[in-house]
């Protein structure tokens, strides 16, 4: 006679699917998820520590070098906290081009981040053509910075550098064509039949348990929870900037709000083209003494950071609250608990975008 | 959960977690809303709560705050929902059993303050078993 058995199925820290080292420590009845673990430490960098007692131009190399994915919002969001302890202004064109930097960023992290689950549910074709417009946003990303990853692109007081005008309309004519192609493949996700089968109904995300493990960025979004730090920041106002979100809950949801956000990134660089104030790209300050929270929306959502700095601008504390603590905790103690398939363990580990670089900081 | 032959001893790592600026301040927070101390409260965090929940202690107590308990000030005082299902720290059902204990006090015609201490009194016998 056939018995069901509890059995407890430990999944990496080194697995095809995942990213990044981390051990998923899966307790099953039969095939369906009655529980789940974390283990992290596998690739811990414990960069606050090696932050503190240093001076702002060390902190801010060191900032974006948190994540390889999203470190241009880390970039961002350290200096703009900085910029508040010390009341720096802005001037218009440089805050202009932080956003297109920024949201070339969230592009290439969603691809990245659709090309994963993509893989995960072994849609590979679609997933390397995810990947080949990821490579071009890249590009566009090497053109306006001048370096792929860390790109130190946004200063206090401003960006390094500017746009001259023929790489401003190269950029417009590369975003239609990655448009045209997302277009298709978005297409191909939404309609294609057995991508349904894997993501529609998988890895539930109530709205309420959402909001008590204080989900954030695209998976509350799928959620149904409209939360966006863009919606405070003054440059994104002024831009007209309204979060996408979704109702379904799913995978199927969360993957669809990515490509979404793709298509609106789009819009807010055309739009920063199209209305790109004329002006200087630096208008200079000094850091001072002070402390701050201060939060930006990175690709998988709110970014928070706390900073106490000395006179000399120095950083005497600094805490980083990344957006990935809150979607991994909420994905494997919510969406997985109740999946009724081993095989979707990892599709909803991969749907959550999960950055392991970004929670060991 | 189940204890694997090749388990590593993650207790330092926890404690690590435990220790960094904000996560101590709310740990000391706690220890002092329940009354514990806070070498006692990290043990007992330690050894029931995984490691991204830990790290996900000062995100959940902010919503706790800002939505948990809402329309009963006894649950509020006593975090009824706080300490189970945004910290999921002690068991639904003995939360639930010192809620109701505490509110049969209140009716029987304890004073309100007193109710409470019995709670807290309570609380402190779960987390110590």
């Amino acid at each position: 006679m056939k018995r069901t058995v509890d059995v407890n199925i430990p999944l990496g820290p080194i697995h095809p699917c995942f990213k990044e080292p981390v051990r998923l420590k899966c307790e099953a009845k039969g095939e369906r998820i009655v529980g789940a673990e974390v283990e992290l430490g596998y690739m811990k960098k414990g960069i606050e520590r090696i932050m503190k007692g240093r001076p702002w131009q060390e902190v801010m190399f060191l900032a974006e070098r948190v994540c390889g994915i999203c470190s241009v919002i880390h970039n961002m969001v350290f200096i703009e906290a900085m910029e508040q302890i010390s009341g720096i202004l802005v001037p218009p064109r440089a805050a202009y081009l932080r956003v297109i930097a920024n949201e070339l960023d969230r592009m290439q992290s969603h691809l990245l981040a659709n090309f994963s689950y993509c893989y995960t549910i072994e849609h590979e074709t679609l997933g390397m053509y995810l990947l080949d417009l990821r490579e071009q946003v890249m590009d566009l990303i090497e053109q306006l910075t001048g370096a792929r990853v860390t790109c130190a692109y946004i200063i206090p007081g401003g960006v390094r550098c500017d746009i001259p005008l023929p790489e401003a309309e190269l950029l417009k004519a590369s975003l239609d064509r990655i448009e045209r192609d997302m277009r298709r493949y978005t297409g191909m996700f939404a309609d294609g039949p057995m991508i349904a089968l894997r993501s529609r109904g998988v890895g539930i995300l109530t709205p309420e348990a959402a909001q008590r493990a204080h989900v954030v960025g695209p998976t509350a979004r799928a959620s149904g929870i409209p939360v966006d730090c863009r919606l405070n920041h003054p440059t994104y106002r002024q831009l007209g900037f309204v979060p996408v979100h979704r109702a379904d809950c799913d995978n199927f949801a969360r993957v669809m709000v990515r490509f979404d956000e793709v298509f609106q990134s789009i819009d807010l660089i055309r739009k920063c083209l199209q209305d790109l104030p004329k002006g200087v790209i630096r208008g200079g300050g000094v850091c001072k003494a002070g402390e701050t929270r201060y939060s930006g929306e990175a690709p998988r959502g709110e970014l928070t950071y706390f900073i106490k700095s000395d006179e000399f601008g120095r950083i005497v504390e600094i805490q980083i609250q990344t957006p990935s603590i809150m979607n991994i905790e909420a994905c494997c103690h919510e969406m997985i608990i109740g999946v009724d398939s081993i095989a979707d363990v990892t599709s909803t580990f991969i749907s959550a975008d999960p950055c392991i670089a970004c929670t060991e900081r | 959960m189940t204890t694997y032959l090749y388990e590593k001893d993650l207790v330092p790592q926890k404690y690590r977690i435990l220790v960094a600026n904000r996560h101590d301040a709310l740990v000391r927070k706690i220890a002092a809303e329940l009354d514990i101390p806070v070498q006692e409260l990290r043990r007992y965090l330690i050894e029931h709560l995984d490691m991204i929940l830990l790290e996900n202690l000062p995100a959940r107590y902010e919503m706790a705050d800002a939505n948990a308990d809402q329309d009963d000030p006894v649950a509020r005082v006593l975090g009824r929902e706080k300490y189970t299902l945004y910290l999921p720290i002690l068991p639904d059902a003995a939360m639930d059993a010192i809620f109701h204990a505490v509110n049969d006090r209140v009716r029987a015609g304890t004073a309100m303050e007193d109710a409470i201490a019995y709670g807290r009194v309570q609380i402190r016998e779960v987390l110590r078993r």
